[in-house]
């Protein structure tokens, strides 16, 4: 298409704005990183001098880092296959009619809305080792006092945050796949209904294609907000027993904003940076949100 | 530049002989006599700020969350708007965070606090960061130095200088107390039990080997009528400072000749493995019990001991229990029946305690100073301690004395004198050029240690990161930091 | 009869298995709400009680009293201020791409791309710069991070409404003789309302939400309710009371827009792959 002068003119008029600020946002602190990670400032010196690659050196042979990158991996592959099945037999059982279905929808739909610190919050009630439901129900199904330290034993730990964290976000997965499986063609499924073909079948055959556009992105948009977990885990361990559930935000946080170790803490957000978009822009590739 | 810990200590040095008390005394009265009006320190801090209050500014001050806060939004918040017409407004910051909530706003400079609660330990590091006002100057310009002076000796030579010149007025008298139940310890079957078993008498324990005798004696004895021997808080935030008491009175030294950390040692691997296997004579979930829940415990007659801060003492007396802004706190079931103690061992911690400070980056020093002034005067201190809902504990030779306070309950004077003979015999929290950086690992090594991992190997990594922290920040400093703070009277034990 | 039967029994055990399912997401929020209404031996009492003896507001009353409460207002002032700048800057940018292909799908690529960075990677250098710019603890140093943090959303989802208003309306509109900016006012912005709603409520929903950048760039005069409820945590105990009544404070108004948007919902949480 070719624009007039005028309308280009116009258009660039438009754009001009928004992208000034992504620009100052997005850029800027790349640029602002890159000069601070190659400098010598900690919390008690303000130290500016050109330290090469002093910081970046660091990164290797800092074992926090890399097992605080580990945890954020193990979230992510569990929690994510876990929601993405329990989401999409949620949306099955949701799929044909079923009375109260709006309500049980909108009920449904309250997990995902609220903030992720609040979430945090709620689920460390819950897991209150003495004034908490969850001890309370397993004592009585125990049949005797019990107290399950979630938030302190190694072996509980990881649980507690993945049940949170997939209580919040399994109805994300739900209600994209419930729209996605309503849109399916329903003259192909009773077609292979007539052909006698199995419930498995139909579904790898027929509805797993048509669904999977949507899944694909949901899938993306999990993964991402997984990788950046950093709420849920703060308000329930703070990254403890010691530094068994530290995600890498809640590392960069600790390092930037407790210890003060700004120059190398630059250089850990660039490479979470670097990290990132080269897995993103495979994802995207692949994903065509651009259709 | 001289490093930020070699605390010169003038008053100290003065107070110990008879003459130097009587010169600080004499001068002491000079300065009270010369001052024209002869006002109390906090009259003058109110006649002070009238005029800079004039068309109602806020004073916002940093306080630790949760009861501490009680003090500024129930009482001394109202009451200096009231006598100044300035407002108070308190920033609730929990504890294990406010050394980076401090700094971070030094770094971002706004001006949004004006005053601080600064624990002591980390005053060094703020005060050579420049994030605190040296208060020198408005000390003299409003005549404060004779009642700053009569702050107890432990407080006042430890906690309010950096280099010889006042950063903050320690304004919180903490040592941990050890409570027991006078009731329980009188008890003649269990008095008859315990020597069948043991040998010897039930008493009041003086060191760790007769605590964990005694406490799960008790637990098996009275745990059917839901009673424990013993309940303390196990946050990690806490149990840090009872590691370092306790570490230190069995006679261990955090680091060596050349500044290598000794956490590790036998000594400290010990104190580990006791304090995980005491927890099976507490509660269950004890390792989760913060300040408020081993309260709970305590107040319902639950725990037959428990070690912590002086507030407990007032809180189970339950004197003016009807207190609104105490309902969340449960009744106490057990006034009359408390007796108090110096912890196992003889030297309780110090524990954190408060100093007030003014923010360099503050807008408005002049009225931040002269509310602490205010706040930490004779008249309004006085007030402040005995505070029912209060966590501010004595602090002042005045508090330990006072007819008021010795009146409040039957046993105050036990638990006046009990404070007293801490804070005589009290071990310094450990204080060196970024000590929240020493003090997180310990606290991240407790978590482990609740969670199981072998003690040897957790104070071995403890050890490990203090070491890398201090070549970090440099040896030698670091070293010259240590000397000093190890030659204070109350870093170890005589 | 048989197969009406046996439809019947399958039909009850679903509404069983959806009763239960629900019953699980919803019970951590009753539990959450319920807290803030009991007194503090109620919440101190061992066992758990599952309901409140009697519904009382003190927790509440504390949180006005000593003006925690306002940080919802100041959630509110960033959240809709950040909105409606978003959503005018970020129409007008996603009209130009999807109507004369600005920039091409470099630029579309790049726009959404900036929305999948981690906050931590970005909040840090940007502490620095509002530390120099004196923006910290100021609404307009939050208002400006959101409002640039929500902009590829916006851009993103409205390229897609308008994509969806067919071009002949504007084409008639210019050929009546209304200018460009006026097509824009009379035409475009019109019939995408509802999706400048949806939107927006989506835009309104994440700046409310968000911790990290408000736990950074707060003290005391801005401080969001996300970054007021984790003042209450730790120290010397988990402040029950207080958490429950103030999160309960933030969540209400949320729960109370999404109610009446339910329609817009998967539209706008799949970035528009749903056409609603």
């Amino acid at each position: 298409m070719r624009l007039s002068s005028r309308d280009r003119r116009f258009s660039l008029s438009l754009v001009a704005p928004s992208i000034f600020l992504l620009l100052l946002v997005g850029v800027f602190p790349l640029v602002y990183l890159l000069v601070v990670s190659f400098q010598g400032i900690t919390m008690t010196e303000l130290d500016t001098s050109f330290q090469g690659l002093r910081n970046f050196r660091m990164l290797f042979d800092d074992e926090r880092l890399w097992q605080s990158l580990l945890h954020t991996v193990i979230f992510t592959a569990i929690a994510l296959p876990l929601e993405l099945v329990l989401g999409l037999a949620m949306a099955q059982l949701f799929i044909d009619k079923l009375p109260g279905r709006p309500v049980f929808v909108a009920l449904l739909v309250l997990p995902v809305v609220v903030s992720p610190i609040v979430a945090g919050a709620t689920w460390s009630l819950m897991f209150d080792q003495r004034f908490g439901p969850i001890n309370e129900v397993i004592s009585w199904m125990l049949g005797g006092e019990t107290t399950i330290l979630w938030t302190i034993k190694p072996d509980l730990v990881y649980p507690a945050i993945l049940l949170a964290e997939i209580w919040q976000w399994t109805p994300f997965m739900f209600l994209l796949l419930l729209a996605a499986l309503s849109a399916v063609d329903k003259s192909q499924l009773e077609a292979a209904a007539i052909d006698g073909a199995g419930w498995w079948r139909t579904f790898f055959r027929i509805v797993l294609p048509a669904i999977w556009p949507v899944m694909a992105i949901a899938i993306l948009i999990r993964a991402l907000d997984l990788f950046r977990l950093f709420d849920i885990v703060w308000a329930l361990t703070k990254g403890g027993p010691g530094t068994m559930t530290e995600t890498i935000s809640i590392f960069a946080y600790v390092k930037g904003f407790q210890q003060f170790e700004t120059s190398y803490t630059a250089a850990v957000a660039l490479m979470i940076i670097v990290l990132l978009s080269v897995v993103v822009m495979a994802a995207l590739k692949r994903v065509e949100l651009t259709r | 530049m001289n490093h930020p810990l070699s605390v010169a200590r003038p008053c100290a040095a003065l107070a110990r002989s008879p003459l130097s008390v009587a010169i600080v005394a004499l001068v002491a009265t000079f300065a009270i006599a010369t001052d024209a009006s002869a006002q109390s320190a906090a009259q003058r801090a109110v006649d002070a700020a009238k005029p800079l209050c004039a068309g109602g500014k806020t004073i916002t001050i940093v306080w630790e969350a949760g009861l501490q806060s009680l003090d500024p939004l129930n009482f001394s918040g109202p009451e200096w708007e009231k006598q100044t017409g300035c407002k108070v407004k308190v920033v609730e910051v929990p504890t294990a965070e406010m050394f980076t909530k401090i700094m971070q706003e030094f770094r971002a400079g706004t001006g949004a606090y004006d005053a601080l609660n600064v624990i002591p330990a980390w005053m060094p590091d703020l005060a050579g960061a420049g994030a605190l006002e040296p208060l020198d100057a408005l000390v003299d310009k409003y005549g404060y130095r004779a009642e700053l002076q009569k702050i107890a000796p432990t407080y006042r030579d430890n906690q309010m200088t950096v280099n010889g010149k006042i950063y903050g007025f320690p304004d919180d008298g903490d040592v941990f107390v050890m409570y027991y139940r006078k009731d329980i310890f009188a008890r003649d079957d269990l008095k008859k039990a315990f020597k069948a078993k043991t040998g010897h008498e039930l008493a009041v324990p003086k060191t760790w080997k007769q605590f964990d005798e005694t406490a799960a004696f008790l637990t098996e004895a009275l745990k059917k009528d839901g009673i424990y021997g013993a309940a303390f808080f196990r946050e990690p935030p806490y149990t840090m400072y009872m590691f370092q008491e306790r570490f230190r009175n069995e006679g261990g030294k955090f680091f060596d000749a050349g500044m290598k950390a000794t956490v590790n040692n036998d000594i400290g691997v010990r104190v580990f493995n006791e304090m995980r296997a005491e927890n099976k004579f507490m509660p269950p979930g004890v390792e989760k019990f913060g300040f408020v829940e081993n309260l709970a415990t305590f107040l319902k007659g639950q725990s037959a001991m428990t070690i912590s801060w002086p507030p407990y003492g007032r809180f189970a007396a339950g004197y003016l229990a009807n207190e609104k802004a105490l309902d969340w706190v449960p009744k106490s079931t057990i006034a009359g029946k408390v007796g108090y103690a110096v912890p196992p061992g003889g030297h309780p911690q110090l524990a954190a305690g408060f100093a007030l400070s003014v923010a360099s980056t503050s807008k408005q020093k002049e009225a931040a100073y002269l509310f602490i002034q205010w706040l930490n005067s004779e008249d309004i201190s006085m007030k402040r301690v005995q505070l029912p809902y209060a966590l501010r504990d004595p602090f002042r030779d005045s508090h330990f004395t006072s007819k008021e306070y010795l009146a409040k309950w039957p046993d105050a004077k036990d638990y006046l004198a009990a404070l007293k003979a801490g804070s005589q015999t009290g071990l310094l929290d450990l204080s060196l050029i970024q000590t929240d950086k020493y003090e997180e690992a310990l606290r991240q090594g407790i978590s482990r240690l609740w969670a199981g991992e072998d003690s040897k190997k957790i104070l071995d990594d403890v050890a490990k990161q203090w070491d890398a922290t201090t070549n970090q920040i440099g040896l030698d400093k670091q070293k010259a930091v240590y000397g000093a703070w190890a030659a204070k009277s109350g870093a170890y034990p005589k | 009869m048989r197969s009406a039967t046996r439809h019947r029994i399958k039909l009850a055990l679903r509404l069983a298995a959806a009763s239960a399912i629900t019953l699980f997401f919803v019970f951590p929020i009753y539990w959450l709400f319920m807290i803030s209404f009991k007194t503090a031996d109620e919440i101190y009492s061992y066992p758990p009680t599952w309901w409140p003896g009697q519904i009382q507001f003190n927790s509440y009353a504390v949180l006005f009293k000593d003006g925690d409460a306002t940080t919802v207002w100041n959630s509110f002032v960033v959240a809709s201020a950040s909105t409606v700048i978003a959503m005018f800057l970020g129409t007008l940018c996603a009209y130009a791409i999807a109507r004369f292909r600005t920039g091409g799908d470099h630029l579309a690529n790049w726009i959404i791309s900036q929305r999948m960075v981690p906050p931590i990677a970005v909040v840090f250098p940007i502490f620095l710069l509002y530390v120099w710019l004196k923006l910290v603890d100021t609404y307009i140093g939050l208002i400006l991070l959101y409002t640039a943090f929500n902009l590829p959303y916006v851009i993103w989802m409205m390229r897609g409404y308008i994509l969806d208003i067919p071009r002949a309306l504007e084409e008639s509109a210019l050929v009546d003789g209304c200018t460009r900016w006026q097509v824009l006012w009379k035409v475009v912005f019109p019939m995408c309302r509802a999706g400048l709603f949806a939107t927006a409520i989506f835009t309104f929903v994440f700046a409310w939400n968000d911790f990290i950048f408000a736990l950074v760039l707060t003290r005391t005069e801005v401080t969001t309710y996300t970054v007021q409820v984790t003042h209450y945590f730790g120290g010397q105990s988990n402040f029950w009371a207080k958490i429950s009544a103030m999160s309960v404070l933030g969540t209400v108004p949320i729960f109370i827009i999404v109610g009446f948007m339910q329609r817009y919902l998967v539209r706008g949480m799949s970035l528009g792959a749903i056409k609603g």
